[in-house]
């Protein structure tokens, strides 16, 4: 029993880590450019495919985690200059049904260029294997990906409460006719932050691409675990993001010790209660500008 | 990939069930397709139709491509006609969905008059497609792949002649194989929905019938990406084997998580085919190793008809043959011998053909059972084992099961 709860909270906390780099990107997207980025899920499984490409071209499972999500900062980059930006004064059903048309071309493209079988990121021998955790023994890779995505969620963290760079992400975020008064050329922040959330959706896909088979339908599969995410933890808000995500992982896990069939119903029925007594989500009020 | 011969191009086919005739036709005329043409002037009463049924976008599109790449390759070698007659291809796009299948059914069937129906991939499909063709009674309908022995059981479709497998046959013929070389006990993981269902009920039967104990039943939602609470309680079962039921991305989850935690040093991994399939087994790799499965066709087996149908397939289609493909062959086997019997399309003289027919398939000889429509056909027990280049890892036959046909389910002529 102690030995299931304690596998169950290890991949919960996995889970939630990974989903929050997924999370990460989207509520800063929204946040800041008010774009509700339906093909998010898109680039988190581009972030996989690239990895899958390029460990199996290179023979490096390490130059996948850093090329893959520039890569797919790259394409987040060509999404928002050539597709979002002419569209942002416009009303925001406008941005759903762009995203989600790119999201359908991404996959599309995929099973055109891969085809629809499953693959998978091949892992160092490094991280291949299981230890002992207390009492349960538990894949080395899985603990990798934990330990690499909690210091990312850790980083980018402090990069936006403390950094410069934060400072004048969340300053356009909050008025963006005053930072452009100040000189600042607001649409290259606006690209930024797509192509950053981007790139740690990618970060995602490279990680999970190692433990989970890489499919087409991987894109549609997490956008909704991580709208739930957004939503529980307010729309915009990184730090709610953050803590939905943990919440979410966590209840994935224990709810598939208990009661497998019904885990997406837990997480629905949350998210029905958040949004019925803090519409805003848990931390909506005080960061989303 | 060339569709030489044969009226039909690859060029995806995306935009589903408005995938129009004129898009086909111009696909099919610009590889220099031949029968599509005669057709669209409004001249039906020459050449043979066959419907594809079968999903070409979204999860299953694979196993449709496949299996109409393996038709492809029997029309092929009779360059793409029977009886001097031309056989025209029209694909139509079941999405896996019921209500769409229900619909390209009928249109294949009245507007298109297909003298033969292939699909579907999907059981719920073809659970729905049962009233269309019998009340229509005119075409012949190749199940090659849909495998819920449902279909079947309610009501014995006349016209329903299944060219792939049904879940009990996946199943149950394993049981003898685990509970004498492996273990008289055993936890049972399994995807929980129909397929899955069906499929460790009949392995449980099988193997309790033997004397084997089952100590826990684990069963995972349909598209479970992490399996380690799942593995946690098979685990804690202490069985010395597993028999599961997993198959696509599912399949390749739970097999890469079994080894990740060390469970294959503790029990030993068997289960139906799709577990250890030619389309999972890239992606599982060495963590697949020394698992058994078993299942009705395999690319590696050995034998001189299925070496020169991996070749062939090889030529034409560039990359080697799956389970389906096998399926789709073995469809276009038994329509083309049973219009050249009966000298024509009539659909119960065809029934008639079919059910005495014996036919040569790479899986090995292949028969209907007269009373059910079903497969009888040899059984494999595989082994996955390293590749002879050490670099990926493929199924060998360690077993073969003869002539497996499975229970009547009620059907008698």
């Amino acid at each position: 029993m102690i030995e299931s709860v304690l596998r169950a909270t290890l991949l919960g906390l996995q889970l939630g880590m990974t989903l929050a780099l997924i999370a990460a990107g989207l509520t800063l997207i929204f946040g800041m450019l008010d774009v509700i980025n339906f093909a998010h899920g898109a680039l988190y499984m581009l972030g996989a495919y690239f990895g899958t490409v390029v460990a199996g071209q290179l023979g490096s499972f390490w130059l996948a985690l850093v090329l893959a999500p520039l890569m797919v900062g790259l394409v987040g980059a060509a999404i928002e200059i050539f597709s979002l930006r002419p569209l942002y004064d416009r009303n925001p059903l406008y941005h759903i049904l762009l995203t989600f048309g790119v999201a359908i071309m991404i996959q599309g493209a995929i099973i055109e260029i891969w085809g629809a079988q499953s693959m998978q990121i091949p892992v160092p021998d490094l991280l291949s294997g299981s230890v002992s955790v207390g009492p349960v023994n538990y894949p080395v890779y899985w603990l990798f990906v934990l330990a690499v995505s909690t210091l990312l969620i850790a980083v980018v963290w402090l990069a936006i409460e403390r950094s410069d760079l934060g400072i004048l992400m969340r300053a356009s975020a909050h008025d963006t006719e005053m930072v452009s008064a100040l000189g600042i050329d607001v649409s290259k922040v606006f690209t930024g932050v797509f192509v950053f959330g981007a790139v740690l959706a990618g970060v995602a896909g490279v990680l999970l691409g190692g433990s989970r088979s890489v499919h087409p339908g991987m894109g549609f599969g997490i956008i909704i675990e991580t709208f739930i995410v957004v939503v529980i933890g307010g729309l915009g808000s990184f730090r709610g993001a953050v803590y939905a995500a943990l919440l979410i992982g966590l209840v994935t896990a224990y709810g598939a010790l208990i009661a497998p069939t019904l885990t997406d119903l837990f997480l629905f029925a949350m998210m029905a209660i958040v949004l019925m007594a803090k519409p805003s989500g848990l931390f909506g009020a005080t960061e989303a500008a | 990939m060339s569709g030489k011969g044969v009226g039909r191009s690859h060029s995806s086919t995306t935009s589903g069930g408005s995938v129009s005739r004129r898009q086909l036709l111009a696909s099919g005329a610009a590889v220099g397709g031949t029968a599509a043409l005669g057709g669209c002037l409004g001249s039906r009463e020459d050449g043979l139709t066959v419907g594809f049924a079968l999903p070409f976008t979204g999860t299953y599109a694979l196993l449709g491509e496949s299996i109409v790449d393996g038709f492809e390759l029997y029309l092929d070698q009779r360059d793409g006609e029977v009886n001097g007659e031309e056989v025209e291809l029209v694909r139509r796009d079941t999405e896996a969905d019921t209500n769409k299948g229900v619909d390209v059914t009928r249109e294949l069937l009245i507007k298109e008059r297909a003298d033969a129906i292939v699909g579907p991939v999907s059981s719920a499909v073809a659970m729905a497609m049962i009233q269309p063709i019998e009340t229509e009674s005119s075409a012949i309908w190749f199940n090659a792949n849909a495998g819920d022995y449902r279909i079947t059981a309610e009501g014995c479709p006349e016209y329903h002649f299944r060219t792939s497998f049904n879940d009990w046959q996946t199943s149950a013929p394993l049981a003898r194989f685990v509970y004498e070389e492996i273990a008289d006990n055993v936890c049972l993981a399994y995807a929980d929905y129909a397929f899955g269902q069906n499929s460790k009920e009949f392995f449980k039967e099988a193997f309790e019938e033997l004397g084997g104990e089952v100590v826990d039943e684990v069963g995972a939602p349909l598209g479970t990406d992490d399996f380690s609470p799942y593995l946690g309680d098979i685990q804690d079962s202490g069985a010395e084997a597993v028999y599961s039921f997993f198959a696509g991305g599912d399949a390749v989850n739970y097999v890469n998580a079994f080894s990740s935690f060390g469970l294959d040093e503790e029990m030993t991994q068997t289960g139906s085919g799709f577990l250890l399939a030619n389309d999972t087994l890239p992606a599982q790799g060495a963590s697949a190793l020394g698992m058994y499965s078993l299942l009705h066709y395999t690319t590696t087996h050995d034998s001189d008809r299925n070496r020169t149908f991996v070749e062939n397939y090889e030529q034409l289609h560039g990359g080697s043959p799956n389970v389906y493909a096998c399926q789709g062959y073995d469809s276009a086997q038994a329509f083309v011998d049973a219009v050249e019997e009966t000298g024509g399309t009539d659909p119960d003289e065809m029934v008639d053909s079919l059910v005495e027919m014996e036919f040569d398939s790479p899986r090995g000889q292949f028969r209907f059972n007269p009373d059910t429509h079903e497969p009888i056909h040899n059984m494999y027990v595989r082994e996955v084992v390293e590749s002879d280049d050490g670099e990926s890892v493929e199924n060998e036959v360690i077993d073969t099961l003869e002539e497996v046909e499975g229970p009547a389910w009620g059907c008698s002529n």
